[in-house]
Order: structure tokens, then sequence, then C-alpha cells
């Protein structure tokens, strides 16, 4: 694999722990009565006491150790008249994966970095076409390779970057083509997903969303999208149909935040405009609401491509990351 | 504050603001308002694009926005209008079909792009469409069917109607090619050209794909290194002076400059092309932030531009009017032969600043007013790749300035 996500990178951080100490117990290099401490564990892997606190207690409940008053925990079930093993875990050579002590090594840095690239890159690709410096974007941010690699792959996995054939990272340029074909599929997806959900939809959730909406005036529709998605849409028990539409999702709502944020009026809708939709929901109407969700997604992607438009009014109004030069 | 300063207070303030471009903001027009009017008029008058920024960007600046159609695709998207009531303008039903109904009369093909009766009607949410309504994004006023300048000595005597879209792209006029230089504009004379010429087929001219987008600046960026763009130009005024000066002898040109060709008004002639024009509609909308009696004089000034004045000398540069007969009224019948009827001029005829821009025995290229709006080949459009386009076109366009070519 050349460059991508570590998968394990999205794995919470007590989990590694978990992980390492788990198989370096199967795999013997922890004997049994091996007395564990939290201390020791955090230093040996570079890590805080947090995490490591939290993978023995998972570990306890697995039965893999047991917990010894005032003294930390035994490998192994508590069985009667064992002796403590008390020996510095800094002379045992543990057994540790190459993806999991890469996790281990960038999990936390990537995310740390992760939402201020995102805003970057999405705001960039509405101006054109860009490459990546992944060599640079590591120096930008004073981090390693890998995990500028990791923050990389996770711009390629929301669709916001694409591999060039000539195996650089490239953006852009955002396309009134691209917006319609992540609207239209979410026109194909959508409504089938809200039917799915049915027996799953938060239908309180919904019913205080429409309840709480003002009666006139314009309402913050990035807001309603999100609570509307998360309430119905979202709860479909298919997580790789909603993990498809999130993914389409993305791209639009993170093209809508960099224009916010390059002066754009924020885009309001007519309550009017959810009312219909919230209320068949919350009665649940679903096949009509299923209709009436297509219909709100054809006109959402208008006022998409119509926002887009307006862009090219705005000069090179922001300032280019030094990580990315224009193609 | 006392009592006395009162009157002038208020007498010094009632000014009305108007962004817009030269093609409707001239001296004539301004002194003729507001003596009608009674308050002052400021203009302030900048190109295209800068006017379309300012416009969507600085509401604030601005009462009354003057443009076209296609540029509500951005300003009205933007939020900084708000709707004109069709009930505050008396003589709206006098108002061309041509607009309110997308057509002089059913029969005419209504051509590619956006017509501006699918930017006129207010509908829910604030989008705009064809289904009519009380409220409209713009008071439809001037517009036009533009095509393109020729010198006669090098391209014939094509008065009957066999001119060309392609010969903007021609080899024989290579060096001697200017195009204007506004994507939603320039990119269009260019689409035209291509198409014309048969080296590319759209699919929608009115709305390019990118990859259509791509080939065709792919086409220009050729000719543009073969050498065969004088330049790009941004005003009237710049397009006449490169045919008075003999640079070019084919380019996007509009009606005004075809009156300041001085000794080359004979030879350099506005061409019919067989493929149709490129027409566009020009208008008047409101700035979100007028309210009250400034709103008042708003509505003043827009019903002042259908009341006949205007629409004369609008005709006196060749810009038609959505109030046909209220133009007829205020302008000689010799004038309204001219510029309506496409009859021969009867006397020498003037231009909107006194001076002579028709001889007599001359003939409008195109024949009359009907003829001209029943072929429509295009209408300006802020396409849905407009960023996309804007951005190839830009990159172009400088790479036009620094090859040499400029004005």
């Amino acid at each position: 694999m050349s460059v991508g996500l570590n998968p394990l990178a999205t794995l919470k951080r007590y989990e590694l722990v978990a992980r390492v100490l788990r198989s370096n117990i199967l795999s013997g290099r922890l004997p049994r009565g091996f007395v564990l401490k939290e201390g020791s564990i955090a230093d040996k892997l570079q890590t805080s006491r947090a995490p490591v606190h939290s993978a023995l207690q998972a570990l306890e409940e697995e039965g893999r150790i047991h917990r010894l008053a005032g003294q930390g925990y035994l490998v192994g079930p508590a069985v009667a008249g064992q002796e403590p093993l008390r020996d510095s875990i800094r002379k045992i050579t543990l057994e540790i994966a190459p993806d999991i002590a890469e996790a281990l090594a960038t999990r936390g840095t990537w995310q740390h970095f992760y939402e201020k690239i995102e805003r970057e890159v999405a705001a960039s690709l509405i101006f054109g076409e860009f490459r990546i410096i992944e060599a640079v974007l590591a120096e930008y941010l004073g981090v390693s390779r890998t995990v500028a690699r990791d923050i990389l792959g996770r711009l390629h996995e929301r669709g916001l970057i694409r591999k060039s054939q000539s195996s650089h990272w490239t953006a852009g340029p955002l396309t009134a083509r691209d917006l319609r074909e992540r609207f239209e599929l979410r026109a194909i997806l959508e409504p089938e997903a809200l039917r799915l959900a049915a027996s799953h939809i938060d239908y309180a959730g919904i019913a205080a969303i429409s309840a709480a909406m003002p009666r006139n005036g314009p309402v913050d529709d990035e807001e309603l999208e999100e609570a509307l998605f998360e309430g119905s849409v979202a709860r479909a028990p298919n997580a790789e149909l909603v993990h498809v539409i999130r993914k389409a999702r993305f791209l639009p709502l993170a093209a809508n935040r960099a224009l916010i944020e390059l002066g754009l009026p924020r885009n309001t809708q007519a309550p009017e405009e959810y009312r219909a939709l919230l209320d068949l929901i919350a009665r649940r109407r679903i096949d009509a609401a299923a209709e009436e969700l297509r219909a709100h997604l054809h006109l959402m992607a208008g006022k998409s491509l119509a926002r887009l438009k307006i862009v090219s009014v705005l000069g090179r109004s922001f300032v280019v990351a030094p990580y990315l030069a224009e193609i | 504050m006392t009592t006395l300063g009162r009157p002038a207070i208020r007498q010094a303030t009632r000014t009305l603001r108007v962004l817009g471009t030269d093609i409707t903001l001239i001296e004539p027009i301004r002194a003729h308002a507001e003596a009608d009017l009674g308050f002052r008029l400021e203009f302030d008058v900048l190109d295209f694009q800068n006017c379309e920024r300012k416009a969507a960007t600085h509401a604030e600046t601005y009462d009354v926005y003057d443009q076209c159609f296609h540029n509500l695709d951005i300003v009205w998207f933007w939020g900084a209008l708000q709707p004109v009531d069709t009930q505050r303008i008396v003589d709206w039903d006098m108002v061309s079909p041509l607009t309110r109904e997308g057509g002089i009369n059913k029969f005419a093909s209504p051509g590619f792009g956006d017509t501006p009766v699918s930017r006129l009607y207010v509908q829910p949410s604030d989008l705009l469409g064809p289904t009519p309504s009380r409220h409209v994004s713009m008071l439809p006023t001037v517009h036009n069917f533009d095509s393109f300048g020729f010198d006669r000595a090098a391209f014939g005597d094509a008065t009957r109607g066999q001119a060309s879209w392609s010969w903007l792209l021609s080899p024989d006029a290579r060096g001697q090619i200017a195009l204007v230089d506004e994507p939603a504009i320039g990119l269009l004379d260019a689409a035209l050209a291509v198409e014309a010429s048969g080296e590319l087929c759209f699919a929608d001219l009115g709305n390019l794909s990118v990859a259509e987008i791509d080939a065709l600046m792919a086409v220009l960026e050729d000719r543009r290194r073969q050498g065969y763009f004088q330049c790009l130009w941004r005003t009237s005024e710049d397009a006449a002076r490169l045919a008075r000066e003999g640079r070019v002898t084919v380019q996007s040109m509009w009606s005004p400059a075809y009156g300041e060709l001085g000794a080359r008004t004979e030879d350099f002639i506005e061409a019919v092309p067989k493929e149709g024009y490129r027409a566009w509609h020009g208008g008047l909308s409101l700035s979100r932030h007028v309210q009250g009696a400034q709103l008042d004089m708003a509505y003043e000034y827009l019903n002042w531009w259908l009341s006949g004045c205007a629409g004369a000398i609008m005709a006196r540069r060749g810009y038609y009017m959505s109030v046909p007969e209220r133009v007829r009224q205020a302008v000689s019948p010799q004038e309204w032969t001219y510029w309506y009827e496409g009859g021969e001029a009867q006397v020498d005829l003037p231009g909107a600043f006194g001076q002579t821009v028709v001889r007599a025995g001359n003939r409008r290229p195109g024949g009359a007013y009907w003829n001209r709006a029943r072929n429509i080949a295009v209408w300006n459009t802020t396409m849905d790749e407009h960023n996309y386009a804007a951005r190839a076109w830009a990159r172009f366009s400088q790479a036009v300035r620094e090859g040499g070519a400029c004005l």
C-alpha cells in the first residue's frame, strides 16, 4: 500500500493499547501473574495513562487479567496462591504489530489537524484544481509524513481529494457536475433509506425539531438538514447505505462551509420548506415523507448549484495554503 | 435641529443611487431623469464583472441596480435584492411578451440559454422562475440581439444573411480578431463561433458541460498560440477604437460601437449571422436595503424608465426597450422606421449624445425588431458551470494579455 488511511487510526486509543496487551498475553510474552501497572505501560507505549486505564478495565472484563488490591492487575484469571510476578515491563520486548505501532504513533495527532486541513482544502477546490504536496503538508503541520498521509487518507475517504494517474493527490475543481451527481445519488438513496429506517426513526426528536422552528422568518438550513438527517435517514439499519449517503452529503457541506467563511451569506430557507417534510415523518407517513424528501433534495440541489455559480465573483480572496499547488 | 433646517436637509438627501454599466447609465439618461423626477441621481458606472460583484457583495452602496437578467444568478442568489412589486409599475401590462411570456409570440424560438422569463418571477422560497406572480426580480428594460462586426473588405458584402459566427475564428482574419472579455458573453461568442465552424458540437449551447468547456477552451488556446487574437476588449468604446484603428477585421461588437466608427462606418458593419443572435436583456432591480421614501423614489425611477423618454435615448444607441409602444411615441417617425422597423433612414439620425450615427439611406442590418427577436440562437447566460468557465476564461484572458496583445 503506497499511501492511505491506516484503518486502525480510527480506533480509540485504549483499544489499541488493549490489542497490544491482549496479543502479548496470548503469546505468553506477558506471563500469567505478571503485574501490570498503568504508569509503566503508559511509558512503554508512549501514551498517556487514561487509555491504559481503560484498556486494563476492558481486559479485566474479558477475564484476561484480574485486579490485585492496591497493586494493579495480574495477568490471567484470579487463582488462589498466585504469586505476583513483579518484573519491570521495560525489560520485556512487547510484540507490537506494525500497523498498531503506526496507529499508536499517529492516533490523536492526525485528528488534531484534520479539521483545519479539511477546511483549507474544501475552500481551495472551489477556486480550481490543486496538487497537494505531502512533504510540505507535513512540514506545514510539523508532523511526520505518516501523519500527513493519514490526514490525506481521510480526505480521500470523504471524497475531497483524489489520486491522479501519476499518484499525486489532487483536489478540485468543484464543478456543478460534482454537486449535481451527489444530489442525484442522494435523491436515489435517501428516500429508500428513510423507508428502511421507519421503525428506527427518532419520532419524538423529529416532532421536536418541527415544533422548535420559527413560524415565520428564515431558518438555517445546515442545522436543520443535520438534525433531520441524524434523526431519520441515518437511522436506517444498513451501515453501508448510510455510509454512502454520508459521503455524498459531505462534499457539498464542506464547500458550503467554506463559502460562508469566504463571506457568502448563509443559505436560509423558508420554514415551510421543512415543515411539510418533518410533519410527514413525525406522523409516520413514511412513503409520503420519502416522496417529499426527494422533492426537497431537488430543491436543495438547485440552491446548491446557484450558490456555486455565485462563487465566480469572488476573486482569489483567500490565501492558498502552502501545501497546495495550483495546476 | 431647528425647524428651518429641515427642508434644506431633506432636499439635500433626495438622491437616488444607481449602480450599473455604461450600457444604460449615460449622461443623457441622468439629465432627463433628473429633470423629470425632481431628485438627484448618482450613477455608479462599472464594467460588467465589477458591477455584478459590487451588486452582490455591497448591496448597501446602491438603491437601484441596473444590469442584466443573466446577472441575477449571481446577485439575486446572493440575497442582495428585494422583489419589485409589479402593482407599483404603472405600465406593467405594456411590457413586451418577450420577457413576460418568454418570446414575442408563441412561434418564436426562445433560443438556448436562460430566457429572461426564466429569471423574472419570484417564486416561493425566493427562487426565480417563469410562473407569473405579482413580484418580479427585475423590471425588464433595454435589450438587444448581438452579433459581431466585420470588415467588408475582408469578408465581402455579406448583408444577405450569409455571415456566420465562424468568422470569429476565420484563418483569414488571424491576428485581427477580438472578443469581448467577459466570461458569460465572450465565451458564448466563442462557443457560437466554434460550433458554427463545425469544430465542436454542444449538447446545449446555453449550458455547457465541464468537458465541453474544456474542449472550447482548448480550441481557443490553440488559436491564441497561433496568434489569432489581436486582443480582448472590455468596453464598447474600446471595440469601436479597435475597428477605427484598423486593428481588427472581425470582432465581438455591440450596437453603440457601430455609431462611433467615423470614417470606417461604411466598411465595418454589423453581421446578420445565419445561426442567429446572442440576445441579452437588461433591467432594473431594487437593493434589499431600500425602504420608505427612498423606495418610493426608486419606484418613480423604475416607472420613468418605461415612460418612453429612456427608450428613445436607448434606441439612439441601437438598444430596444421592453415597451416599444411608449418608445414609438417618444421618437421621430424616421427614427422609429430605422431603429425598430428596419426601414431606410430618410434623414441623418442622431445618437444618444446628439452626434449623427446613421446616414440617410442606410438600413439597420437584420431588419425589423420583430424579425431579429425571432432569430435568437442563445441568451446571455450564467451557466451551471459558470464558476468553472469563468476561471477558465480568466486564464485565457490573461494568456492573451501576456502574449503581448492588448489595447
